[in-house]
């Protein structure tokens, strides 16, 4: 495969210095578990520490070589990621926490003036708590209503009842771009020029798909992105929210305090331009700076070629999987969905399953991932999760499909 | 002290053929516990003698290894104890009883049924004060 040739599993392993530790004397580590957080490349990790060797100082404000360096750093970072997502402009790239905050963020402010008693919002069965628990609280507050697109048994969006709550006229429609559970990765383009059509904005979670696949907001369709540094090489403790400049300028400030204001009087304020209005506080710089570096490293690698080498390590996964007697995969076959794979195995807990793997050193998931009505949906307690990067290799697959057989063994 | 897989061959055991697992008819005090995070359930029951003495303790469950072997080793343990002494029974008991290498990561399966036959024990006594 021509993406394949110039992907180099080896030299990509040498780029993560932890992927070379052993977890226990004589195990290496075999990290299958990036759909939590993925690891970081020793280039993110010099990034943060250099800025805190050399620049650190606060942001926006100082005039002194130090703080300059640390602003032009932090804002170089902003220019990467808008680059790295095609926004128009930097002022459309606000930095959050993580995903989770980057949502709750849309959920007061946009939410919060725009949303009414009796209005709908638009979930889907398949979404990560984060992209469920704002969107309740806030129609609780309101008086809202939530509509939900449910899931299929061969978890894809189950789409036959779109049009229906499309006629609900609803304001928001909120959905994953790929499961962190199913790794189904859903047809946004389609769904948001239908959810526009009937007048909704659209929300997109890109904490999965980011990281893993080319995601241009000028071609995405949706109104709002939110995804998490710390899934795509980067650290934990920046995130990024994603919205279309004029959404941006109507909406009222989140949090309110330092570097979001333009001037303070004493019984009010004049919020500040974008990107800074939705940056209350002392950001997380360093991780910006971090991230900034992530977003270097996988430019450099190409999302394209990491997208292809995924999709050969879970189309190898789910064929490898498949043949252990007792497991069940969920979600979609391999075309449709990213490295992601959700299993089970008969008559085994998948907490037994990951402590098991884990004395070998295979380190996965296990438990409802944050998507509780998911697994509601198929009636599972609990799954056991196997998640793929770009530093993951088909041999690393046949270790975790030896490892289910060492469960099956001793289960058995 | 018991190696690691002697107490993986004992929470095998445990899981495999469970000591007093069933509903108890009659039972003194009953208590329902579960991790919501992982699907592990259990329901103690337990039966006293003049009060304060456990004579008989049995439970129904599903979930885990760990935490359905730890219920059969609870409900095991457990009788004869009397109510105070229960409730000095803590998770470094349990932990102990079960391998503190193999369960450490794993310590709120491992305490689901002691934390649930405690509860159970305080029932009973707060109805009789």
């Amino acid at each position: 495969m021509t993406a394949l040739s110039t992907f180099d599993s080896a030299r990509i392993c040498a780029d993560f210095p932890i992927l070379s530790r052993e977890v226990r004397p004589g195990v290496p580590l075999i990290y299958l578990d990036s759909a939590a957080t993925s690891q970081k490349p020793a280039s993110v990790i010099e990034a943060m520490n250099d800025y805190y060797r050399r620049s650190n100082a606060n942001i926006h404000r100082g005039v002194h070589a130090l703080a300059e360096e640390a602003t032009a750093l932090y804002e170089g970072a902003r220019e990467r990621v808008a680059r790295f997502i095609n926004a128009c402009s930097t002022k459309e790239v606000i930095f959050t926490r993580n995903a989770t905050e980057a949502i709750n963020l849309v959920a007061y402010s946009w939410g919060r003036a725009n949303v009414n008693a009796g209005d709908a919002i638009v979930i889907t069965e398949m979404e990560h708590h984060s992209n469920l628990v704002p969107w309740q609280m806030l129609a609780a507050e309101k008086g809202a209503t939530l509509e939900v697109i449910p899931v299929t048994d061969d978890g894809e969006l189950d789409l036959s009842t779109f049009d229906d709550i499309l006629q609900k006229r609803p304001k928001l429609v909120c959905l994953t771009h790929m499961s962190n559970v199913l790794g189904t990765i859903n047809p946004v383009t389609d769904i948001a020029a239908k959810a526009h059509a009937a007048g909704a904005l659209v929300l997109v979670d890109g904490a999965q798909s980011v990281p893993h696949l080319p995601v241009d907001v000028q071609t995405l369709g949706a109104d709002f992105l939110a995804f998490s540094g710390h899934k795509m090489c980067g650290p934990t403790g920046i995130g990024v929210l994603w919205a279309r400049q004029a959404l941006l300028e109507d909406m009222p400030p989140f949090l309110g305090g330092g570097d979001m204001i333009r001037r303070v009087y004493l019984r009010e304020f004049k919020a500040n331009a974008l990107p800074h209005k939705f940056e209350a506080g002392t950001p997380a710089i360093a991780e910006g700076v971090g991230l900034g570096a992530a977003v270097d490293y996988l430019t450099g690698t190409g999302m394209a070629a990491v997208h292809a080498h995924e999709r050969q390590i879970i189309a190898y996964a789910l064929e490898r999987l498949e043949e252990v007697p007792g497991v069940t995969v969920y979600g979609p076959k391999a075309e449709r969905k990213g490295g992601v794979a959700a299993f089970s195995l008969a008559g085994v807990h998948p907490h037994d399953i990951a402590q098991v793997l884990d004395r070998d050193g295979i380190a996965v998931r296990a438990g409802h991932h944050c998507a509780m009505p998911l697994h509601d949906r198929y009636q599972l307690p609990a799954t056991a999760r196997a998640s793929f990067y770009l530093y993951n290799t088909m041999g690393e697959v046949d270790a975790l499909i030896e490892g289910l057989y060492k469960v099956k063994k001793m289960f058995g | 002290m018991a190696d690691r897989q002697e107490f993986i061959d004992l929470i095998l055991d445990h899981y495999d053929h469970p000591r007093n697992r069933a509903a108890m008819v009659g039972a003194d005090a009953v208590a329902h516990g579960g991790n919501p995070g992982c699907g592990d359930v259990v329901t103690m029951y337990l039966r006293l003698a003049a009060g304060d003495r456990l004579t008989a303790v049995t439970f129904e469950g599903e979930g885990c290894t760990i935490s359905q072997a730890a219920a059969s080793i609870v409900a095991e343990k457990a009788v004869g104890k009397t109510l105070s002494e229960l409730a000095e029974m803590n998770v470094e008991w349990i932990v102990d009883q079960m391998g503190r290498d193999v369960v450490a990561s794993r310590t709120r399966c491992a305490a689901l049924a002691l934390n649930t036959l405690k509860a159970a024990g305080e029932r009973y006594r707060a109805a009789r004060p």
